[in-house]
């Protein structure tokens, strides 16, 4: 279909399927209106949808003339039909919306311009409200909305881009995201047909759950005719396992992401390191203090092959790369006759793609290499060890004293101090106590709300029972010796600790959570377990020919939906388990949004003017 | 107990009261830890407002240790010393804060007396 998505269809579930849904109803929303059009952007959306529909489609076959972002400093002018706003429901974008209108009615009444707003994913009536409250609602020809769900970000990798999920759920006790979940899983069961078994763990993966049910009882007995490609739907709540995100990620892509924070796909980079000296000549001043932008996926096959790596692992990997291309390229040399050229010549695009790439890979390598070498994400590290073995994890911790006195970024101690919380199954009461007092005085009293947040949501809390440790050793979570180079148990990605939310899957595949019930019984929330009727006709026949890969036998396809967010570390952590040969079960994974340790905790902080 | 955002947005003086009345909300529903640092903040905003008054420079909006820092710089080790007995803070992090901010002041010969 549409360049820049070829890899979608690479992966196990065909996700370009999916992808080709949502552009058609997107293209559908707006060819409603006839004639040039402009659209107005917020902010949010442009990421998402650019992974959905390139701008340059838009501009040729579908009457886009301009794109604008939406800002308070109202419209720039042009001469098309149509304005097409394009917003999330939020309350202070309506008014930057209404205060475009009305800059734009004074400019001049009298040019003839419709205009239309669609809202993503949903109308919210307070937002009309408001646009009526502003004496702008009856200035739109139309209000639609576009319903975007799950955005395939990669061949196996499915999110919401709902940042804020985990946050309305615990903290404002607002599940608007959830029906949104269990809405994009319905489209996902339209077309890849009805999922056999459901499973899930904690609150919000039973409240999806119960909405799936009850969205299909509303649908009535119109079923998917497909025969189901996928076999097991694992939801898990991310409350179920609040320890994980909070970690370092020492995989590639994970500390990427820590470092660097990969937004819809692109990271920002400083510029520095990718210019050579001759561009750097050539450049203004201006264009070489701004950060350069990469997209991060499967379509470039070196970053395919190093983005689950752990970091360790990674320089190998380069410079083994880096000496294969060379020897490539001196194969010139020995090429002899014609027929030798020519070969050689048609390998060439794909080598400098190569080449290209190992170079871009090299730069981002070493700037995270400085990170890590750093002292503060060494200690840190270390620390994080500390605690996850559960070593003085009663006491208040000198390391993390010693961040307070020094004044360290605050996210990175809420950080430490939320994973000793979660590791001792909650502070002593005489400790909690005298963090948060440490924290009042050292980094202002508004952080008192801050902090309460992180009691409400989970994080941080008063003594309870001890699951931790029962937990942690049942489950496998500690891997004492770990090979970074070639893994061989998921516990890589960390360094030494496997992640809980990844493990559930595991077991569930092989032997099955009945084998662990105790454990699950520990864990916080409900666990559901379901199975969907599927007609006789339409179930998957042994052996039958459903996928090309026939030859791969009887393995099964699993979607795990992360609500609440999901590490690239855990990502990469599934990607290892489908790549086992006896694990038997591929996965394809879907989340409410990407996050790291620091992006969760960012967002429960409370902002202060 | 959520009314305390609303009050740390107002900008005047007044704050101090609205904290108090927050205070109350605290003592209702039973948070000990949240009544205590309240009533500290604004013991600590009427100590700010004091020194503000003594010596003219503006200490609002900055936390105990923000506040220590400056007087440390200024060498007003009279309030210095009792702002860290009054808000007990622990000599590992009042020790860290005075070299550093020593240092930030390159004031050597103080810091050649510890």
């Amino acid at each position: 279909m549409g360049s820049g998505a070829a890899h979608l269809h690479l992966g196990k579930l065909n996700l370009s399927i999916l992808r080709d849904f949502y552009r058609r109803e997107f293209l559908e929303c707006i060819d409603k209106c006839v004639g040039t059009k402009a659209l107005v952007w917020d902010d949010g959306l442009t990421g998402p949808f650019g992974l959905i529909a390139e701008a340059s489609m838009l501009k040729e076959q579908h009457e886009v003339e301009r794109m604008f972002r939406l800002e308070a400093s109202g419209l720039p002018s042009s001469n098309v039909q149509n304005i097409i706003f394009i917003t999330r429901p939020r309350l202070n974008l309506m008014e930057i919306i209404a205060q475009c209108l009305l800059s734009e009615e004074m400019k001049g009444g009298f040019v003839r311009k419709e205009f239309y707003l669609v809202f993503v994913p949903r109308k919210s009536l307070l937002c009309e409200k408001k646009l009526k409250e502003q004496g702008v609602y009856g200035s739109f020809a139309s209000v639609e909305e576009f319903n975007l769900g799950l955005i395939p970000f990669d061949s196996d990798l499915l999110s919401m881009e709902m940042e804020e999920a985990y946050r309305e759920c615990y903290l404002e006790n607002d599940f608007t995201s959830m029906f949104f979940a269990a809405q994009s899983l319905m489209t996902i069961q339209a077309l890849y047909g009805s999922i056999p078994y459901i499973y899930g763990k904690g609150d919000c993966a039973k409240q999806v759950v119960d909405m799936m049910r009850r969205m299909k009882m509303e649908m009535g007995s119109v079923e998917p005719q497909i025969t189901p490609q996928i076999d097991n739907l694992l939801i898990i709540d991310r409350t179920v396992d609040l320890l994980t995100p909070l970690l370092s990620q020492l995989t590639y892509e994970g500390l990427i992401d820590e470092v660097f924070n990969i937004t819809n796909t692109n990271v920002k980079l400083p510029p520095e390191k990718f210019t050579t000296a001759e561009e750097k000549k050539n450049a203004k001043e201006e264009s070489l203090s701004e950060p350069k932008k990469f997209i991060l996926n499967s379509a470039d096959e070196l970053y395919a092959e190093l983005r689950d790596k752990n970091f360790n692992a990674v320089g190998i990997i380069v410079s083994r790369k880096a000496k294969t291309i060379t020897a490539e390229f001196d194969e010139r040399h020995s090429a002899k006759t014609v027929g030798e050229m020519k070969q050689f010549v048609s390998k060439l695009p794909h080598l400098q793609a190569m080449r290209a790439s190992l170079g871009i890979h090299t730069s981002i390598a070493e700037l995270i290499k400085e990170f890590t070498d750093s002292d503060g994400f060494l200690d840190s590290l270390r620390c994080q060890q500390e605690l996850i073995n559960g070593i003085d994890t009663d006491k208040v911790n000198s390391y993390i004293e010693d961040c307070i006195a020094r004044q360290e970024n605050l996210t990175k101690v809420l950080r430490l101090i939320c994973i000793q919380s979660l590791c001792n199954d909650g502070l002593k009461p005489k400790v909690l106590e005298y963090y948060k007092r440490e924290i009042i005085q050292t980094y202002g009293f508004e952080h008192l709300i801050t902090l309460s947040n992180l009691e409400k949501s989970g994080f941080l809390r008063p003594h309870s029972a001890r699951t931790y440790q029962a937990v942690r050793k049942t489950m496998r979570l500690i891997v004492e010796d770990i090979n970074e180079q070639t893994p061989t148990d998921i516990a890589y990605v960390y360094s030494g600790y496997a992640p809980l939310s990844v493990r559930l899957a595991q077991t569930l595949a092989r032997p099955g959570w009945r084998s662990i019930t105790e454990v699950l019984n520990l864990l916080p929330g409900p666990k559901v377990e379901e199975v969907q009727q599927i007609p006789m006709g339409l179930r998957k026949r042994r052996a039958s020919v459903t996928s090309s890969q026939s030859s791969m036998g009887e393995q099964k396809l699993t979607l795990v939906f992360f609500l609440g967010g999901v590490t690239q570390a855990e990502v990469a952590a599934l990607r290892f388990l489908a790549q086992q040969d006896d694990g038997g079960t591929d996965y394809v994974i879907a989340t409410t949004s990407i996050i790291t340790g620091s992006r969760l905790l960012k967002a429960l902080q409370e902002k202060i003017e | 107990c959520k009314i305390l955002r609303s009050y740390t947005l107002e900008h005047i003086e007044e704050r101090a009261r609205l904290l108090e009345d927050a205070t109350n909300c605290f003592h209702r529903c039973k948070n000990d830890f949240a009544v205590k640092q309240t009533e500290e903040q604004v013991k600590l905003m009427r100590i700010q407002r004091r020194l503000e008054d003594d010596s003219g420079r503006s200490y609002a909006d900055l936390s105990l240790q923000a506040t220590l820092h400056q007087l440390i710089l200024e060498r007003n080790s009279a309030w210095v010393e009792r702002l860290r007995k009054d808000f007990k803070v622990p000599d590992k992090r009042f020790w860290i804060l005075k070299i550093n901010a020593l240092a930030y002041g390159e004031d050597w010969v103080e810091l050649e007396r510890f």
